[in-house]
């Protein structure tokens, strides 16, 4: 065994001391230096990538970063100085190609330089927190090309000019325009908008303004509408060439400001050719251009519709107050219908079927159709009209068109009530003169009511079918059970229950002898099978078929009211009659005699009888005899007078009467079954939720819900709160 | 019963005009149901709760009647019990004249500067009689609402008649102190 001392095996560290040439960063430097030059010489085919990323390298690794990078902005900035020249040297068009062509240059360089230098672009820059390579280069070429005295406000000039070259026609060079305004987006965000854009836009205003007001006092709106659109476009189209996308609304704002929103008023407004003009003449185009301009500024929709209200509303309020319209109410609603289909076209189509529109033109019908209190007796005249003869024909498609035409404006009536009262008088006077062209129609119609209304507003009317049906079930009973009858006059009875028609006074006259004979079996036929039950004959709304042989043999069918053939009748016992004699006879009164004297004497190619004297009016002394030499080309002569018709004053004052009068027991009822569910209510609210309960009927007048709240306080069923005497309560 | 004849002795007795005023208020106090008229229970129990026993007491208590008419509270009720009090047996409401002759009594002592106008629209416009609700909304009126009409309420509540007065006066030019200038009302 030995004892010899372990020796642990040791490795030393190289102690070779490597001391640096002192003149390599300079060397490295100068090397790389050269090579920029030649990158910037466009020499760069003959460099070798490698060395130069490796000499970089080194650098950076022994620590001469620093040295490296403020080389590399030196040699940039001197190399970006002389391009700077360059530029500024060029000539008039030249300019912007000159500085394209440096750029795209230069970025190739950057690009290169940026490559060899990577690693310091990862390491030093980050850890010295300098600028990296890419970023400096756009920094430095802002700084010392773009920002060049000499340069810049060049730039920005020859850009301007060019736009504005293009907006007063001429071609420019779009593609060069688009990498200018590309490179100053590149150079930064605020560049591109501090060098170029919020310049673009001033200019832009002051352009537009000077044109608008030249277009305005030359153009007629709908050209004006055209060119500013054009301009528009024009905008958007340079925009998507050669600008910012973000610059696009910025000049749209622009354009619209200027061209559109100072002049709105006066466009709207101008004679000849303003919105008005659009709207009476239907000028779609023209409108639908409008609208999709005025849509884009504030406020812009809002005046179009305001101006187009008030046209509805004075044109519907001249309509409806013409005297000379008002003959005729027919025509008159017609023409409501019409206007109505005008404006929904107009708004289905150039106004883009805006609901605003359609409120706008909901609510101005609303205001001028009330402004003529005859517009619920028109309508219902109208509807007359059209289910009498005017549907006549007409497919069952067609048929619920107009229908629903109809119920639109009936919608727009603020007293329903009215029309109710008048439907019911004129659909009483077609169900029992049988004029009406379809069951199926007239059907349609009180379903579509119905629906609007509810159950109660057609239910009355629906009563009136219900009699008719019946009626004829009774008259094939009455004539079953009477075959002896089958020679005399054939007798139709419509039995009509007194709750649903509309109420008549009940005047008889004295029927020919063989009718009421006949009228007496069918009243004791009718009460045995219903006892209990009251008729009574309305012989003011009957008809009958006479058949008459004239002086020269000359046969015809005359169609009469009851009155009339009372009359006719009596001469089949007497060739002369005087006035008194026929009114003892018949003992009709006379108002109505004298009207039925005259539509028999007196109307040309009706005249049956013969009136001496031969003058207008019937008189007491006046004498009748059959006219022997009455002609028609018909055989089927119609002389009844049942037609639904306008009222005359005195009627309608006595038909408003009735609707007032029918109000108060609505009032009243509404008032009691507001107040039994809230128990107590102040004064300003009841009020308010009557009015809204009897909204679908009618307007209620606050004067008369007072009156009736009065009323009700007498009767007990309301009572004044002892402190505030404006707090009503409910009394059980 | 004490009728009318009765009542006039009475009135001599106590030295006071029948037409006086202060015979309402007895009968305020004697709960009488109609003028002119007590029933011997009425008569009794409001002498009772008066503390008159004796023709002196009764004279000495007219003075103290006669002031609570001055009594905001107490002329309300006077006022509303006068209604009732002046109709006709089994009506509902005040015939006309009636009222206009209560009136004209109430508001002498209220001095309502409008109640000569309010009976001359009553007799022009509306001759029917005054329901219960008019007559005691009246006076709310009277105290509420100023004589110049200035601050009128249209939404107030008030009853139908009485928004028709106030369309009368304006009508015919009230001016600021209650002087109707429609010289064709003489």
């Amino acid at each position: 065994m030995s004892n010899q001392k372990k020796k642990h095996f040791q490795i030393e560290a190289f102690k070779h001391k490597v001391v640096m040439d002192p003149k390599y960063p300079d060397k490295t430097w100068k090397i790389l230096e050269d090579a920029i030059h030649e990158i910037y010489n466009h020499n760069a085919s003959g460099l070798s990538f490698e060395e130069l990323y490796r000499n970089a390298y080194n650098m950076v690794l022994h620590k001469f970063g620093e040295r490296l990078y403020s080389g590399l902005v030196a040699t940039m900035t001197v190399h970006l100085k002389d391009i700077a020249q360059s530029i500024e040297a060029a000539q008039g068009g030249s300019f912007l190609e000159e500085l394209n062509r440096k750029w795209n240059d230069h970025n190739k360089a950057l690009q290169m330089i940026r490559d060899i230098l990577m690693y310091m672009d990862r390491t030093y820059v980050p850890s010295a927190r300098k600028t990296p390579v890419h970023e400096l280069g756009l920094n430095l070429w802002r700084e010392n090309v773009i920002y060049s005295s000499q340069i810049r406000t060049r730039l920005l000039n020859t850009l301007l000019e060019l736009i504005h070259s293009e907006r007063t026609g001429e071609v420019i060079d779009r593609g060069i325009m688009r990498n200018i305004t590309k490179m100053l987006m590149d150079l930064g965000p605020s560049v591109y908008e501090h060098e170029f854009e919020k310049h673009f836009t001033n200019v832009s205003a002051e352009f537009y303004q000077v044109e608008s007001q030249r277009f305005i006092e030359c153009c007629d709106c709908g050209d004006y509408l055209k060119k500013a659109e054009r301009r528009l476009n024009e905008e958007m189209d340079r925009v998507s060439h050669y600008l910012d996308p973000e610059t696009e609304k910025k000049i749209n704002k622009v354009v619209e400001e200027q061209m559109i929103e100072n002049h709105m008023l006066r466009l709207i407004h101008m004679e000849n050719s303003g919105l008005v003009n659009m709207l009476c003449d239907d000028k779609y185009e023209d409108l639908g251009r409008m609208y999709t301009l005025f849509r884009r500024v504030t406020d812009g929709l809002l005046k179009i519709r305001e101006v187009m209200t008030s046209h509805i509303r004075e044109s519907g309020k001249q309509l409806v107050t013409d005297p000379e319209r008002l003959k005729d109410p027919v025509e008159f609603v017609q023409r409501l219908l019409d206007e109505k289909d005008k404006y929904d076209k107009i708004i289905n189509l150039p106004f883009n079927n805006d609901k605003s529109f359609q409120n706008a033109l909901n609510s101005s019908f609303e205001y001028f159709i009330n402004l003529n209190p005859r517009s619920p007796e028109f309508i219902s005249l109208f509807v007359d009209d059209k289910l009498r003869k005017g549907l006549k024909g007409v497919n069952e498609d067609d048929v619920e068109v107009t229908l629903d035409k109809v119920m639109m404006l009936f919608r727009y009536l603020q007293e329903k009530d009215v029309f109710e009262k008048y439907y019911k008088q004129h659909l009483a006077k077609r169900l029992l003169s049988g004029k009406t062209v379809s069951d199926d129609a007239e059907r349609s119609l009180i379903v579509k009511l119905k629906t609007e209304c509810g159950y109660q507003f057609t239910s009355k009317l629906e009563g009136m079918f219900t009699d008719m049906k019946t009626s004829q079930d009774t008259m094939q009973g009455f004539y079953a059970s009477h075959p002896d009858l089958g020679d005399g006059p054939t007798l139709t009875v419509q039995v009509l229950t007194t709750g649903s028609w509309p109420t008549q006074s009940s005047i008889t006259c004295n029927l020919p002898a063989e009718i009421s004979a006949l009228c007496e079996k069918f009243r004791s036929y009718y009460l045995g099978t219903h006892t209990g039950r009251r008729l009574s004959w309305q012989t003011n709304m009957g008809f009958a078929d006479l058949k008459a042989t004239f002086g020269k043999g000359q046969k015809h069918e005359l169609n009469v009211s009851t009155y009339q053939m009372c009359v006719l009748m009596l001469f089949n016992n007497a060739d002369k009659l005087s006035y008194k004699e026929i009114e003892q006879a018949t003992e009709i009164p006379a108002p109505d005699l004298k009207r039925c004297l005259q539509s028999l004497a007196l109307v040309k190619g009706r005249n049956v009888l013969r009136k001496e004297p031969m003058s207008k009016d019937v008189v007491e002394d006046d004498a009748f005899f059959v006219n022997d030499k009455f002609s028609s080309k018909l055989y089927k002569v119609k002389i009844g007078t049942v037609v639904a018709q306008k009222e005359s004053e005195p009627e309608k004052q006595e038909t408003r009467q009735r609707v007032e009068e029918d109000r108060k027991p609505q009032i009243e009822a509404a008032i009691v079954r507001i107040m039994k569910s809230r128990k107590q209510l102040d004064h300003n609210n009841l009020i308010a939720e009557v009015t809204k309960q009897l909204q679908s009927r009618f307007l209620a007048n606050p004067t008369e819900v007072k009156k009736r709240i009065e009323s009700l306080i007498e009767r007990d069923f309301l009572e004044r709160d002892d402190n505030d005497r404006k707090l009503y309560r409910y009394l059980a | 019963m004490i009728f009318a004849d009765g009542i006039t002795l009475l009135c001599n007795d106590i030295q006071v005009d029948p037409q006086d005023i202060v015979m309402l208020v007895l009968s305020w106090h004697m709960k009488a149901g109609t003028m002119c008229e007590f029933s011997k229970k009425e008569f009794t129990e409001g002498l009772q709760s008066l503390g008159i026993d004796s023709l002196d007491k009764f004279r000495e208590k007219i003075p103290s009647m006669r002031s609570e008419l001055k009594d905001e509270q107490k002329f309300r009720e006077i006022y509303n019990f006068a209604f009732g009090w002046a109709k006709e047996k089994g009506q509902k409401s005040l015939a006309l004249d009636t009222a206009i002759g209560m009136w004209q009594l109430l508001f002498a002592e209220k001095q309502w500067p409008l109640v000569d106008h309010w009976c001359q629209f009553l007799q022009a416009r509306h001759n029917k009689a005054i329901s219960r609700d008019t007559w005691s909304q009246l006076l709310e009126f009277a105290k509420t609402v100023s004589s110049n009409l200035s601050d009128y309420d249209a939404e107030g509540a008030w009853p139908y008649l009485i928004d028709e007065f106030v369309d009368y006066l304006k009508e015919n030019g009230v001016n600021q102190h209650g002087q109707i200038n429609d010289s064709s009302l003489n």
